[in-house]
């Protein structure tokens, strides 16, 4: 029974991170139908950033802080990249978002070198206790938590209630019909990359200090958060959240019961298992009729 | 339904960039007027457009008093929708120009079209069923400056159009065919635009709701002299309100009449459209 | 015709082939044998995304299980080398098979998505079970040179002729293939799911069809590389591994099999010339190292960009009708059929023109709306891409 809580809070944290990478995944995917496979890169490449100021000026929130900066230039960067395949099939934004992940990776390796870095928490990492139960979660794993609810609730609440967030929808769901109300669509689809990879820069300082900071070391917590955000259905912010709060718990589970080296086969699985079942996602909407 | 269009609204005066609110520019059959000078608020001059290899519109030319209707007519795959398509820009022009005022905006951006005072209700109507009728109609009103202009010509257009008032905080999916054709023509209207662009309004509807909304546009005419160009298939209904007609056939001109002598000419009706 | 135009080709190259192994010495041998090996799992994935539509990021995966296929036959049985490789590719053809069902109904995004997954996950199983897959340290591959050919022939050269007698096979049977009837079934539903289904194509099967031969492409691959580098571990099939293969089908031109030989040259020859380069100009090795990885990054964004038919492309272009009729390029790849996609949703340029909308709840109205946003799909056809 204690095992079971600490197994079930241990899996919130890296849950909502998966969540956070799944949100990110959703904004874009939602605007221009493109699949951003380069979203863990940029998170990796904006925490080395935020490596480098922490190291420079011993503050952790300076680093934090220009890491989330960082993530929006780097996403509005990476839009313009991916623009040119934004009408074209879908085959070409898959390779060009692969393209842009690996360039990331080069570019940190050469940078930063290939070697495990460690990178700080916000918070103290041992565990908490009540009386003499222990939780399983840390005052930094709170903080984690938070701090994805807190950009989840910021951004669905800009969605819903300012201008902003009315153009970023129109463009997601009626881009012809956006244009010609004088939505300006191209400077949107910036600005929606840009929140992704503020969201995805989030992740990833939040991330680092578990997995250490390697040019490739966000890339299962990416595959991780695509698999969060399929699970929930790609359209749907909430369902990234909810799809990585159950992958998170779900593979904590298995990782406590069954071995943690087979965490990803079991990722795996259930990916595979829930798309085979809804290709389109548990809570996605369905695909309209072919013919 | 309420009367929507009859009495038309006449916008705030003081509301800079709409159209001029005199009560009506130059009376039905006339054919005339426009700027000072005669130059028509839109012209459409060898306009060639197309998809792909295809040619849709292989040199149309067309032109538009202000404060009046033009119907645009023709059978299947005549070319009106192309035409729509590429005045406000969203298909690429491939020979010709299109002019607004007399200026030049032949290879503008849909969203530069828009802005210039030219406003395209598409094909499908083009509501955005994930939001609501509000969020709707207040994408339309994006464009305008400030927010206390933006507001009043949001209650404006509900005043306008009370159905949609009824209906304000629900999804736009949930409203009828002829809801969402008063929907998108309010929200275009609320750009506040020179020209309107209209196509196939009555597809899909009921015949009274296709009177109701064909009214709508004939009081936008007479009440605001917002210049109008409606792409129909049913030529009937649109005939019965335009000042002119221009019959498309296989991507050119066949005929440009006024509408009244169209109407009557019921040998090239059928002729071209089957009718 | 076509089968024996190809065999006497093969027989022309492979002649060209020994002759320049010959002459060469160890090194250049082992990079034709890299070279092979690449051809091999480039040319299967090429057909896999440039002919049947699908995408695979996590081709290295099935490579691994290839090589530790090979590695476990040789190690535990004592089979001939042919057989070994026969039944390698075939052990993985299954897992292919498994992959291709689990994935039969996935698109775009969500098939790639798995794929990446498999090539993530495959390598856990190896570190999970030791004992059998050798963990970290993998296992070795024992190879000699068969008797017949002398004892002083170099280990080198048996690989390369090895490698390119294989890659020459598989070349030959994919381009038997692609100009058969399945390659057009293929390109079909490549181009239009939907009608293919509708003249009666088994679209499922089909694509697993394709995907069952380009992970038997894979495995064979793995095998050879565990032959030519007598060493199979998880570190020699990371994700690079996958991206690689990738870079290599789409440099070389998506759906061609010159493409894939093309490919496979640029991605064996060019990172060791650029970080030689890099290394004698004192830049450290780990820079060195990364040089050719953004490099990677930076080809496939130009070429998607900018040259989406890749090298095959540009030759096709220079040497004009003097070439065969191409068996399918990536500018072909026009309408992938999605779901979702929302008819009548096209004739604006670029950026709105794949736009596609969610399938969204029925019109209030009911049929007639939704009708009337099929209709302008027939009558407008959509803008063509090129």
């Amino acid at each position: 029974m204690q095992e079971f809580l600490e197994f079930t809070l241990g899996g919130i944290s890296f849950g909502m991170i998966y969540a956070a990478i799944g949100l990110s995944l959703v904004l874009i995917w939602r605007g221009t139908r493109i699949l951003n496979y380069a979203q863990g890169g940029m998170a990796m490449f904006t925490t080395y950033i935020a490596l480098i100021v922490i190291n420079h000026t011993g503050n952790y929130w300076a680093g934090f802080a220009v890491a989330l900066a960082a993530g929006l230039v780097l996403g509005a960067v990476c839009e313009l990249a991916v623009r040119p395949a934004e009408g074209k099939p879908p085959m070409n934004a898959v390779i060009v978002t692969i393209g842009l992940l690996i360039l990331l990776e080069g570019l940190a390796g050469i940078i930063y070198g290939g070697q495990y870095r460690s990178f700080p928490a916000a918070f103290s990492v041992t565990g908490l206790r009540i009386g003499s139960t222990a939780l399983g979660v840390s005052r930094n794993d709170v903080f984690v938590a938070a701090a994805v609810l807190a950009a989840a609730l910021a951004l669905a609440a800009m969605f819903r209630y300012t201008q902003v967030g009315l153009r970023l929808r129109a463009t997601a769901f009626g881009p012809r019909v956006a244009r010609l109300l004088g939505i300006r669509i191209g400077r949107v689809l910036t600005l929606g990359w840009a929140l992704a990879g503020l969201i995805g820069a989030l992740a990833g300082v939040l991330v680092s200090p578990s997995t250490f900071l390697y040019p490739d070391s966000m890339d299962s917590i990416f595959v991780l958060g695509f698999t969060a955000a399929v699970i929930g259905g790609l359209d749907s912010p909430l369902g990234a959240v909810v799809g990585g709060l159950t992958l998170g718990v779900a593979l904590n589970y298995a990782g406590g019961y069954l071995g943690s080296a087979l965490v990803p086969v079991f990722g795996m699985a259930a990916l595979v298992l829930i798309l085979m079942v809804r290709p389109s996602g548990l809570l996605g909407s369905a695909s309209s009729r072919q013919v | 339904m309420a009367d929507a269009g009859g009495n038309g609204g006449h916008l705030p005066a003081g509301d800079a960039g709409s159209p001029a609110g005199t009560g009506g520019g130059p009376a039905p059959g006339t054919g005339g007027g426009g700027l000072a000078d005669g130059v028509p608020v839109l012209a459409v001059q060898d306009l060639v457009a197309g998809y792909g290899e295809a040619v849709a519109l292989g040199g149309v030319s067309i032109s538009a008093a202000q404060g009046t209707v033009t119907a645009v007519l023709g059978a299947n795959g005549a070319g009106k929708t192309t035409l729509l398509r590429a005045i406000s820009g969203l298909i690429k022009v491939r020979g010709g120009s299109v002019l607004l005022d007399g200026v030049d905006v032949t290879r503008r951006k849909p969203e530069d079209m828009a802005r210039a005072g030219v406003a395209h209700v598409p094909e499908g109507q083009g509501v955005i069923t994930e939001l609501t009728v509000e969020e709707n109609l207040r994408l339309g009103a994006l464009i305008r400056a400030g927010r206390a202009v933006r507001a009043a010509a949001l209650e404006q257009a509900y005043q306008q159009f009370p159905v949609l008032a009824s209906r304000r905080r629900k999804p736009a999916a949930t409203l009828s065919g002829g809801e969402r054709q008063m929907l998108v023509i309010a929200r275009a209207l609320l750009a506040a635009p020179r020209v309107l662009l209209l196509d196939e309004p009555s597809l899909g509807l009921a015949p009274i709701v296709i009177s109701q909304v064909m009214a709508l546009v004939a009081g936008l005419r007479d009440s605001t002299g917002l210049t109008i160009l409606l792409v129909e298939q049913n030529a009937r209904a649109a005939l019965a309100i335009a000042d002119r007609g221009v019959v498309l056939n296989l991507g050119k001109v066949a005929v440009t009449a006024q509408a009244a002598d169209l109407a009557a000419d019921t040998g090239l009706l059928n002729h071209y459209l089957g009718l | 015709m076509t089968m024996l135009r190809h065999l006497a080709a093969a027989i022309l190259v492979a002649l060209a082939a020994a002759l320049l192994s010959v002459e060469l010495g160890a090194f250049r041998d082992y990079q034709m044998a890299q070279v092979a090996v690449y051809v091999v799992a480039v040319a299967g994935l090429s057909v896999l995304i440039g002919l049947s539509g699908q995408i695979s990021i996590g081709h290295g995966a099935f490579m691994a299980i290839g090589a530790y296929c090979a590695a476990l036959l040789l190690m535990h049985l004592s089979w001939p080398l042919e057989a070994v490789l026969a039944a390698s590719a075939a052990g993985t053809a299954l897992a292919g098979l498994v992959v291709g069902v689990a994935a039969a109904r996935l698109r775009g995004p969500y098939l790639a998505g798995v794929t990446l997954m498999l090539a993530v996950a495959l390598p856990a199983l190896a570190f999970q079970y030791p004992g059998v897959f050798g963990g970290d340290q993998g296992l070795g591959v024992s190879i000699t040179t068969p008797a017949f050919l002398g004892p002083t022939f170099p280990l080198t050269r048996w690989q390369a002729w090895v490698a390119t007698a294989a890659a020459l096979i598989t070349l030959v049977l994919l381009a038997n293939l692609a100009h058969s009837r399945i390659g057009r079934s293929w390109r079909a539903i490549r181009d239009d799911e939907t009608a293919a289904a509708l003249a009666g194509l088994n679209v499922a099967a089909l694509r697993v069809l394709a995907f069952v031969i380009s992970a038997a492409c894979a495995g064979l691959a793995g095998a050879l590389l565990g032959v030519i580098t007598t060493l199979v571990s998880p570190g020699s099939f990371t994700i690079t591994l996958s991206i690689a293969l990738l870079t290599a089908a789409v440099l070389g031109g998506l759906g061609t099999l010159p493409g894939a030989v093309w490919g496979s040259l640029v991605i064996v020859l060019v990172p060791t010339y650029i970080t030689d380069v890099a290394t004698s100009h004192g830049l450290p090795s780990s820079v060195a190292a990364n040089i050719p990885v953004a490099a990677y990054g930076v080809v496939l964004i130009a070429v998607m960009l900018v040259f989406p038919n890749g090298i095959q492309g540009g030759v096709r272009r220079l040497l004009g009708p003097a070439l065969p009729a191409a068996s399918g390029s990536l500018s072909a790849v026009r309408r992938t059929a999605r779901p979702g996609a929302h008819p009548g949703a096209g004739g604006s340029p670029g950026a709105l023109r794949r736009m596609v909308r969610p399938g969204g709840p029925p019109d209030a109205d009911g049929s007639l709306n939704a009708f009337r946003r099929q209709a302008p799909a027939n009558e407008h056809p959509e803008e063509g891409t090129q």
